[in-house]
């Protein structure tokens, strides 16, 4: 008796005491401790499927030893793909498939359910958690075994720089680092712009596919494409900042300032992202009222 | 006579419904489609970069958007996604609703084919024609007698891609991964079947594994017969495999079905 009693007086923490309650205030580190809860809940679950470990590490060498004969066929007829030779294409691939290890692992578990979520209303549970709603629906999911094409395709790409004989600068190792976080944000900003198309067009619920058609043409140097569809890339359809730009800044065909220029088009990316899903969340009614 | 004037009845009475089932779907549809004609439409870019102004194995850049642009129309009128329907209706139970309906649920996905393959392969015929207006390098010789051995050679290999894909769906009977099993088989489909690169470009030792196989009888063929490049007993040859490996699927379809059928009833009880 006394114990339910007890749990009836539970009081909400700011009203502890005695203090009057005051408005929440986030403070920057609660948005951290969230997502770690959550991370840690999503690392327990898939703990369970090891099995599931096993199937991805073996899809992604299917991937890559797919994608290396691709290669090679192309490579039997040419020397140079847009002026890249063999092994710097390897390089770009291994970063390619570094990004759909993210890609897998965050946005398409994250983000990629939205479509969904717009459609049948489910966003509404979303929207009334008292988090920012872009961050929460982002990075609310962490597929862990997909964080293995990560590691496969940077050893690649460190395989292939091997291969070509350089060892880079650490001028260069720097601008590939930043370029290839800035590329993980332009392709998160694509997502989240892509993603917010559901808030026009509700009955799409496959608008995930879109990205998928448009990050095919990341695979090759932009350099291989005609005029027209290069400037598409570098500056419409950012792609070309995904892989090109990383690969170009590990094999030294671009200088160490790349990286600089890549952050600074990350940080737009980000902010256009950040307009449109606000303009875009605007014109959610919910579907569950 | 009246039996073939009942199943026409059938028939057209599934296709309206999936048609109509499909117009609800349309913008997702459109989206499906774009995906499927991006492989072709980069592959088209590399090898055109690669040709420049002179030649590859033959192939010069008017005849890769030729090749690439039949393909996409072709690969449009004969994929199947039925293994991915099928694995789903199996794990999660919706195969058995279809299979108490009075006709073999194989009716139905044939039917929804169609409807899908109609819709989509007209818009892909209204892109080209609009896109050879002004590029010339993809119109096609106004050969009637071709494309009549075309259409008959698409719906060949429509009919093996579904029997492949309905086949390989009902393992998921026996195994929760029957569509990593039809990834794998894409992911060879890429090289044998022609979809990255005309098959004559291909090392000669690759090209001549893919003979033996039904890939280049699935899109490859179809797509020289559309194209011109297949001449002769290159069309003899390619009717006669396309026969022989639609028969092969159709036996394996029927053996994985009665077995299949008889283990799910056990599990079901």
């Amino acid at each position: 008796m006394r114990n339910a009693e007890s749990q009836w007086r539970v009081v909400p923490r700011g009203q502890a005491r005695g203090t009057k309650p005051i408005m929440t205030f986030r403070i920057p580190h609660s948005a951290l401790r969230i997502l770690a809860a959550l991370w840690r809940l999503n690392l327990a679950e898939e703990l369970q499927y090891r099995a599931n470990f096993v199937a991805s590490v073996l899809g992604t060498l299917f991937w890559i030893v797919t994608a290396l004969l691709t290669l090679a066929v192309f490579f039997s007829h040419t020397t140079r793909l847009g002026g890249w030779d063999y092994w710097e294409v390897v390089v770009l691939l291994g970063v390619f498939n570094a990004l759909t290890g993210v890609i897998e692992a965050v946005l398409r578990p994250g983000i990629g359910r939205l479509a969904g979520e717009v459609r049948s209303g489910g966003l509404d549970l979303v929207l009334a958690k008292p988090v920012d709603p872009q961050a929460f629906v982002s990075f609310r999911r962490l597929d862990i075994w997909r964080l293995t094409d990560v590691v496969l395709g940077l050893a690649l790409a460190g395989y292939a720089l091997h291969r070509l004989g350089r060892v880079p600068s650490f001028a260069q190792l720097a601008a590939f680092g930043l370029a290839l976080v800035a590329a993980a944000v332009v392709v998160y900003a694509l997502w989240v712009v892509l993603m917010s198309l559901a808030f026009w067009f509700v009955s799409v619920e496959n608008l995930s596919v879109l990205f998928d058609a448009v990050y095919e043409g990341a695979r090759y140097p932009v350099s291989a494409y005609p005029e027209a569809l290069r400037f598409l890339f570098v500056y419409l359809i950012p792609i070309a900042w995904t892989t090109t730009i990383p690969a170009s800044a590990l094999t030294g065909r671009l200088g160490p300032e790349i990286g600089l220029v890549a952050a600074l088009v990350a940080g737009a990316a980000l902010v256009l992202a950040r307009l449109v899903w606000r303009t875009a969340l605007k014109r959610y009614t919910g579907a569950s009222g | 006579m009246s039996r073939v004037a009942e199943w026409g009845r059938r028939y057209a009475a599934l296709i309206r419904n999936a048609w109509l089932v499909d117009l609800q779907y349309r913008a997702s549809i459109v989206l499906w489609l774009l995906w499927g004609v991006t492989e072709p439409a980069v592959a088209l870019g590399i090898w055109w970069a690669i040709a420049g102004d002179g030649q590859v194995a033959g192939y010069a850049r008017a005849d890769f958007a030729r090749y690439f642009f039949a393909l996409m129309l072709v690969n449009q009128l004969t994929i199947a996604w039925d293994s991915w329907y099928l694995d789903g209706w199996i794990r999660e139970g919706e195969l058995n609703f279809r299979l108490a309906r009075p006709l073999h649920p194989a009716h139905e996905a044939v039917a929804e084919n169609i409807a899908y393959k109609a819709r989509t392969a007209g818009m892909i015929v209204v892109v080209w024609l609009v896109v050879s207006l002004v590029w010339p390098a993809v119109r096609l010789p106004l050969a009637p007698g071709r494309w009549a051995l075309t259409a008959a050679a698409v719906l060949l290999a429509a009919a093996m891609r579904f029997f492949i894909s309905f086949t390989t769906g009902l393992l998921a009977f026996w195994t929760t991964r029957a569509t990593a099993i039809m990834e794998l088989h894409a992911g060879v489909s890429l090289f044998l079947s022609g979809r990255l690169a005309p098959l004559a470009l291909l090392p000669p030792a690759v090209a001549g594994a893919a003979a033996l196989s039904w890939f280049p009888y699935m899109l490859a063929f179809p797509v020289e017969l559309l194209t011109g490049a297949a001449q002769g007993t290159a069309i003899v040859k390619g009717f006669a495999g396309q026969l022989v490996w639609l028969g092969v699927w159709i036996a394996a379809y029927h053996v994985t079905w009665t077995r299949g059928l008889r283990r799910y009833g056990a599990v079901g009880g």
